[in-house]
């Protein structure tokens, strides 16, 4: 019977794709609904209204445009697609077999067909950010996407979305690994250096082209030593001979005059020179100009854009100690970073606090920590202690199961949350705008505001509760998920489809 | 005592030889005995419910000679009877819940290998399980008896000692003889296979019919008769057949636990009418133990089909709450964790249930039980409150 599942749910996501874009280029719009804007007020049987992928226009008195396709969700909740800053579902393979790997990306990797999507579309997630995974050292860049859409380039809304930076050794120690990392960065900032410094070069060279000519002489007296500098010797002695020559044939002269030919000889050595060093320099930029250019490798370019602060780093900390690593190496250099916390970095949650970045923190939220002397057991909740420690925080999933049975689904998250002393505002907070911030595309989501893109759930009742269900997902103004046509949901829930 | 009104934490420890009554007000009770009381106020007096109603009428009780204290648990509190799970090898030590020598231990006890001091149990009653029906593993076919016990107070309070046999009709016992090397060494036995699992049922519930020895086969005989409640673990739908395969042979009336499948074979079931205690392990993946093909509905499919069950293991209230969740009815799911386990097991008479002259077992919400949002304040068995777990 589950064999079925797989098809029905293939026939499922096609029929919903086609229904969706058919309905494409009509504005949408949804009728008498609680709308949790998340930008401050929540509006009493609202309206809302899509164009274009976009948020027309959302309030009390609102125009609907003829044209559109209105949908009456009076009993019904609505509130911003929820934005998964973590995930390294989705993806075909989420490690890579090299350790380091920068200039690979998520894009090449993510699979839209991946049940992961459409579980994300079934609970909410409408962004997404796809992230390596945690079992390499430096992992690829992660990608910032919707969760509908068939191809990949249809569902990106960020490509350089930052590189994974593991510090959890697969093998070997933490030192080794490390190490591996410094040196993987530091080769990379030996070369970035070297660049900057051969680009700074230039520019001055070009600058003072001019002045150079006249002051080199000085400056470089004993700079170049390469065969004309060799030749230039050479000469300088025939002429020194020719000199000499020509001395002879002023036999008589005294002591003075050797003198005075030999303060001209050192004249016209000096002569010399100078129109040897400005040849050199001639064929010098003519030898630039020969040679092909350096080929910057994909890898060097990835790791220049780390080390310069362009591509963010995510570190995944395994352990609390990990953190403190991650201080160092963000202090060393100057990432701009975020953190990935495992479960067991509670213990470092003051240095998170004081870091201020942003912070995801592990998927098992609540644990259970045995003394391994005395055994005594504490529980441990992870929202708590970082709360209590100030620290902002996105939530990530993890694959359930265990004594969490809901932490593969996000809302659930934020509802354990909830049930541990956050107030319900800031979870939903957490849910939408904060990973929205996080991630840099809050411009874009995170909250329904007016000509932000047009991500939206339609929930039957208040978000969070146990029978509140996503009615309806609505990405860039296309339904993309309707729990009336889930076939695959049915069958899971009751053995057999309706 | 004097009374004191507003007192946000009740009396903790009481006096063993002093005494004790307090009145606990809530603005709502869930009794699993009628409709749901709001507001509710429950006087547990010496470790029992004394009385409870919308107004407990103190002048009308009998306090043994103390004053009442009075304990407000404040805005979107809720009671709710302390959780009763009919089914689980969490109280045993984890060394002592499966005998892998021989098949058929009938006189082997459960009681005897009670970890009081289990952090997994500990957990359980933080989470709400107050009592619990300790039964043998299943990596044998017939494991021995079960206990019930409460989780709380190392063994003070045991409520059946030598209780209901357990059964395992299920492939545990051939998949442990069957994993190891090769079928000639001395650790591979029969069963290795179902056929071989139902042949030693078979086998042995025919030894103690025929058996006049009475010491042997006392146990079984007395399930056979219904005299001691017989529990057989079936997971997949054609296992749950086979019992009632061997029911309709032996004449015994089985309590069937596990599940995982039966909403494959309701008709059967409603039919049969065996009491269910339903494991309902990680709903929300496709696959249970042995395989089985999960139903993220299946409670309530079967209450829908009029069959009744206990939803057992441990995280009982995150379980009821995924089993509302994906389709139960809210009284059903409570009642599944509470009076139906109690029912099942045969305790109904002191706990799953609210009401006077019952155990004072009790949980304190912050809100709806069900929601994945409230949180405990704390448990009760006997009268006594757990002390905070600690926490980080």
């Amino acid at each position: 019977m589950f064999k079925k599942t797989t098809f029905l749910a293939a026939v499922a996501v096609i029929a919903l794709a086609t229904t969706s874009n058919l309905h494409a280029q009509k504005p949408l719009a949804f009728k008498g609904a609680k709308i949790i804007t998340m930008a401050g007020e929540t509006i009493e049987n609202g309206t809302i209204v899509f164009r274009d992928g976009k948020i027309s226009d959302v309030g009390t008195d609102v125009k609907v445009p003829v044209e559109a396709r209105v949908i009456d969700a009076s009993d019904k909740v609505i509130m911003p697609g929820f934005v998964e800053a973590h995930t390294s579902s989705g993806m075909s393979q989420a490690n890579e077999t090299n350790p380091v790997v920068p200039y690979v990306s998520v894009i090449d990797s993510i699979d839209p067909m991946n049940a992961y999507f459409r579980s994300a579309r079934r609970n909410g997630v409408t962004t997404v950010r796809v992230v390596p995974g945690n079992s390499t050292l430096i992992g690829g860049q992660a990608a910032v996407i919707k969760t509908g859409g068939e191809f990949i380039d249809d569902m990106v809304l960020k490509s350089d979305a930052g590189v994974k930076i593991s510090l959890r050794p697969v093998s070997g120690s933490r030192m080794g690994h490390l190490a591996k990392l410094r040196k993987a960065l530091d080769e990379a900032k030996r070369k970035l250096d070297k660049k900057n410094k051969a680009k700074e070069e230039k520019e001055d060279k070009d600058e003072d082209k001019e002045k150079d000519a006249k002051k080199k002489g000085v400056k470089k007296k004993d700079g170049d030593k390469d065969d004309k500098g060799k030749k230039k010797e050479a000469k300088k002695k025939d002429d020194d001979k020719k000199e000499g020559e020509k001395d002879e044939e002023k036999k008589d002269k005294d002591e003075k005059k050797d003198k005075k030919d030999n303060d001209k000889g050192k004249k016209k050595k000096k002569e010399d020179k100078d129109e040897k060093k400005s040849d050199d320099k001639k064929s010098k930029k003519k030898d630039e100009k020969d040679k092909p250019e350096e080929v910057e490798s994909e890898l060097d370019k990835a790791m220049f854009a780390i080390l310069s602060g362009e591509l963010p780093v995510m570190i995944y900390c395994d352990k609390a100690m990990d953190v403190g690593q991650a201080m160092r190496l963000i202090k060393q250099y100057n990432f701009e970073a975020s953190l990935i916390l495992g479960r067991e970095c509670y213990k470092a949650a003051k240095q998170v606090a004081d870091a201020k970045l942003p912070v995801v923190i592990d998927s098992q939220m609540v644990f259970f920590e045995e003394d391994p002397r005395t055994k005594e057991e504490t529980k441990v909740v992870l929202p708590k202690v970082f709360r209590d420690h100030e620290v902002k925080f996105a939530f990530q999933v993890g694959r359930g199961g265990g004594t969490t049975l809901g932490s593969s689904y996000f809302w659930y998250q934020a509802a354990t949350a909830v049930k541990y002393g956050m107030p319900a505002e800031e979870a939903l907070e957490a849910l939408t705008m904060l990973p929205a911030k996080f991630l840099g595309v809050d411009e874009f989501v995170g909250s329904i505001e007016k000509g932000k893109d047009a991500d939206i759930i339609v929930l039957s009742g208040e978000p969070l509760s146990v029978d509140t269900w996503v009615d309806m997902t609505v990405v860039n103004g296309e339904i993309v998920y309707e729990k009336e046509k889930d076939e695959q949901l049915k069958l899971l829930l009751n053995g057999e489809a309706e | 005592m004097a009374i004191v009104a507003c007192v946000a934490l009740p009396n903790t420890f009481a006096d063993d030889n002093e005494s004790s009554a307090t009145l606990y007000k809530a603005s709502k009770v869930y009794t699993m005995d009628g409709d749901p009381l709001s507001p509710g106020q429950v006087l547990v007096v010496d470790g029992k419910i004394k009385a409870v109603g919308k107004n407990v009428d103190l002048g009308g009780v009998d306090l043994g000679g103390v004053e009442a204290e009075s304990v407000d648990l404040g805005d979107n509190s809720v009671l709710m009877p302390g959780l009763v799970d009919a089914y689980s090898q969490t109280p045993l030590s984890s060394t002592g819940m499966d005998e892998i020598t021989s098949e058929v231990t009938l006189d082997f006890q459960a009681i005897h290998s009670i970890d009081w001091d289990k952090n997994a149990l500990r957990r359980q009653l933080h989470a709400g399980t107050t009592t619990v029906n300790a039964s043998p593993g299943t990596q044998n076919v017939m494991g021995g008896t079960a206990a019930i016990v409460k989780t709380m107070d190392h063994g003070e309070t045991v409520l059946v000692e030598n209780g209901a046999m357990l059964a395992a009709m299920c492939n545990d016992p051939a998949s442990r003889n069957f994993s190891r090397s090769r079928p000639d060494t001395i650790y591979v036995r029969q069963p290795t296979n179902r056929m071989g699992v139902v042949w030693i049922l078979r086998n042995t519930f025919d030894k103690a019919k025929r058996s006049t020895d009475k010491d042997t086969y006392t146990k079984l005989k007395e399930s056979v008769a219904g005299e001691r409640p017989l529990m057989m673990v079936s997971r997949m739908s054609y296992d749950i057949v086979t019992v009632g395969t061997l029911a309709d042979e032996f004449g015994f009336k089985p309590i069937l636990v596990g599940g995982e499948e039966a909403y494959k074979v309701k008709a059967e079931l409603i039919e049969r009418g065996y009491p269910l205690i339903l494991k309902y392990d990680n709903p929300g993946t496709t696959r249970g133990a042995e395989g089985s093909e999960l139903c993220w509905n299946n409670p309530g499919i079967l209450a829908e089909a009029g069959l009744t069950f206990a939803i057992a293991g441990d995280n009982l209230l995150e379980k009821a709450r995924f089993a509302r969740r994906f389709g139960l009815d809210a009284d059903v799911a409570m009642a599944s964790i509470t009076s139906t386990p109690a029912e099942i097991i045969g305790v109904s008479d002191r706990v799953g249930k609210i009401a006077a002259g019952y155990d004072a077992d009790l949980i304190a919400f912050t809100g709806e039980p069900l929601e994945l949002t409230t949180s405990i304040r704390w448990v009760m068995v006997n009268g006594k409150t757990t002390d905070h777990q600690k926490e980080n």
